[in-house]
């Protein structure tokens, strides 16, 4: 276990290398243009400045020398946690990432309780109930729910909300008002009311799609586990319904379930960039969408480079929760 | 001895009764599908409405596949579904009248009428028509992803598959790591460094789905290369090549089916929701997900609301078309692909 654990971690933090690597490149595929159009953001107006201007950012960027020395000063940086400047604001990426990233987290994970509190009951109601009407119904929502992308959704959601017999719009702030992560020191309390309204809509939202995605997999798996002989045993032995599905069937189909909720939970954080904008969470989400707008580099990059390490590590995580919990996972 | 008894017997026509039932014909088959899988028919027809979307007279004018109006080389004529050009202005006469005319105020935020059956845009273009063209973009962006990634995703999934060892090992290392990538981060990434054409947001949309489609289908290839028809071409001495294209290959061919259209679903998804949380930067041509972004905070009292609909609808109804198309697909095809 401890060995599987250790190569695993290194085998990541080679994938995470890898993503560097590759974001490197990327920003490397058309120089010219990047510094330009960064450069035009700096507005410096007088004459002969664009040239200065396009100096400066090849400096911020990383972009001059020669490529190894490059790559070399780029994965310097990087090993430091030195994630550069952000061109709009001047703030320290690094800093920035780690106050914003508490909203997006908590989002996140509102999302996924969302998810498991739909998606457990109505998955094993539907695969008990196979082929009644309660199934079907349920099942059209589900498939409804695959179907409905979470921005027309949201849009939807929050304008029929803010119509006149609701009238309701969720308060405005900011990301220093809605801090229930540590490590975070404001000051100031946190507003309990406040976080709340904010991320309800969003939580529920993105919830429920997840929550499709769930309880159809879950509803498979429990009609998989009915059908087992153990559970056959568990019948013939006069035990009551509820004992069978909930202590029996249950546990067992909720092994692969939770694979299935470790990817969801990975890629969270990057598919709430959607949900962030329209619902305004000051969240990095948010942050990178209005980076895009900015052309502001060094902030995407790091975004990108953040999220790509909370995804390898949380399927990590989740590999070695499988194996624990199902004894007869081999670690390969 | 008993081969010339059998011979000399004479041959008499089976009785009726063995008679093998007659194949049933296509309309049958149609009907049958429709009758069983209700929520599938109602899907592929969405899905035959969105191609019926994209059709327009072609041109005979060749030249290199551009999306989305180029999208096999050959260019596309006007959708015959869309009443007015895309780019159409239209203005008020001095009677109030929306017409088309080269001067007077623009039109803008027209309600729907029957001229303009969703009304007209900011720019006094038919919201309509706008829709209709949109579906090109976003139908031939998902075909060219699924065609890249069903492509080299079948191409890797059957070769580490079939020769396991250290060359699956390491293939499927790689494709770890692929996977790994943020994938909706890594293409706002790209859109935000150059702005590329729709065949490059395209492509790499499709790159993203090749670690998913190779995953299937080397799943698939690992029980089919145990079949003892596999066992035989090898004895006759098909090399591996051939075993590969015309032994494995044509019997895979309903699980990358069910993939092509699940996953085209998902691309028109995700190609709507970078054009929304990006307008800007990706190509400008009529797109549902720029036009949602324009009007997302109006509803249909409103003027503006008429276009908000129009694209949310557009978006919804192509990705459940082709989900619940496919999730049929899947159960006739090959059920045992059911993975959620």
């Amino acid at each position: 276990m401890q060995q599987y654990i250790l190569r695993r971690v290194l085998l990541n933090l080679l994938v995470i290398f890898m993503v560097a690597t590759l974001v490197f490149l990327v920003l490397r595929i058309d120089t010219d243009f990047v510094v330009t159009q960064q450069a035009a953001q700096t507005q410096i107006t007088d004459p002969g400045a664009t040239e200065r201007a396009r100096d400066i950012v090849r400096a911020d960027l990383g972009l001059d020398g020669s490529i190894f020395e490059q790559y070399r000063t780029y994965l310097w940086n990087l090993a430091q946690l030195d994630l550069g400047e952000s061109f709009a604001a001047r703030e320290d990426v690094t800093d920035e990432i780690g106050d914003r990233i508490g909203p997006s987290l908590e989002l996140g994970l509102l999302q996924i309780m969302v998810a498991l509190l739909v998606a457990v009951p109505i998955g094993i109601i539907s695969a008990i109930r196979q082929d009644t009407v309660i199934d079907y119904v349920l099942r059209f929502f589900s498939i409804a729910l695959l179907g409905i992308p979470v921005f027309v959704l949201g849009v939807l959601v929050l304008l029929l909300v803010a119509r006149d017999p609701i009238g309701y719009t969720p308060p405005l702030t900011t990301y220093r008002d809605l801090l229930p992560f540590p490590p975070f020191e404001t000051g100031r309390g946190v507003d309990v009311w406040v976080n709340f309204q904010i991320m309800f809509m969003p939580a529920l939202i993105g919830g429920l799609g997840t929550g499709a995605i769930i309880m159809r997999f879950l509803r498979s798996q429990m009609l998989e586990v009915m059908r087992q002989d153990y559970v056959r045993t568990a019948w013939s032995k006069g035990l009551q319904e509820r004992v069978i599905i909930l202590r029996h069937a249950l546990k067992n189909a909720l092994i692969p379930v939770l694979t299935v909720v470790g990817l969801l939970l990975g890629t969270i954080v990057s598919a709430n960039v959607i949900l962030e904008t329209i619902f305004n969470i000051p969240g990095i989400g948010l942050w990178v969408v209005n980076a895009i707008g900015q052309s502001d580099y060094p902030v995407i990059q790091g975004v990108v480079l953040v999220v790509a390490v909370i995804l390898v590590f949380v399927n990590l995580l989740v590999d070695i929760t499988y194996a624990w919990l199902d004894p007869r996972i081999r670690f390969g | 001895m008993q081969g010339e008894q059998q011979a000399q017997a004479p041959v008499l026509a089976p009785p009726a009764e063995w008679a093998l039932p007659e194949r049933p014909s296509i309309p049958s088959n149609i009907w049958k599908f429709i009758r069983r899988k209700p929520l599938g028919a109602f899907g592929v027809l969405l899905v035959l409405l969105m191609l019926a979307m994209t059709l327009g007279m072609p041109k005979a004018e060749f030249g290199a596949p551009q999306l989305p109006s180029r999208p096999l080389g050959f260019e596309l004529g006007q959708p015959w579904m869309a009443r007015f050009r895309a780019e159409e202005i239209f203005r008020r006469d001095e009677t109030g009248r929306v017409v088309q005319a080269v001067s007077g105020p623009i039109a803008q935020w027209e309600k729907p009428s029957a001229d303009h059956w969703l009304g007209t845009d900011k720019g006094g273009r038919d919201t309509y028509s706008r829709m209709v063209f949109a579906a090109r973009r976003s139908l031939f962006i998902g075909l060219w992803a699924l065609a890249f990634a069903v492509v080299v995703g079948t191409t890797v999934g059957v070769i580490s598959a079939y020769f396991r060892g250290w060359l699956d090992t390491l293939v499927q290392r790689v494709m770890d790591t692929f996977q790994a990538f943020p994938a909706l981060l890594i293409l706002i990434l790209l859109i935000s460094l150059f702005n590329p054409n729709l065949t490059i947001l395209a492509l790499g949309l499709g790159f993203v789905g090749v670690t998913s489609v190779q995953r299937i289908v080397r799943g698939v290839v690992f029980s089919t290369r145990e079949q003892p028809y596999i066992e035989a071409a090898k004895v006759i001495g098909a090399t591996d090549t051939r075993t590969m294209v015309f032994h494995i290959l044509p019997n895979i061919m309903a699980p990358i089916i069910v993939v092509f259209s699940i996953g085209l679903g998902a691309v028109i998804l995700a190609e709507a929701a970078i054009s929304f949380i990006a307008p800007q930067r990706v190509p400008q041509d009529p797109s549902w997900g720029i036009m949602l972004n324009v009007t997302s905070e109006f509803l249909p009292p409103d003027a503006k609301g008429y276009h908000t609909l129009a694209a949310g609808g557009a978006i919804v109804f192509s990705v459940l078309g082709f989900n619940l198309a496919g999730d049929a697909l899947r159960d006739v095809l090959d059920p045992r692909l059911r993975v959620g």
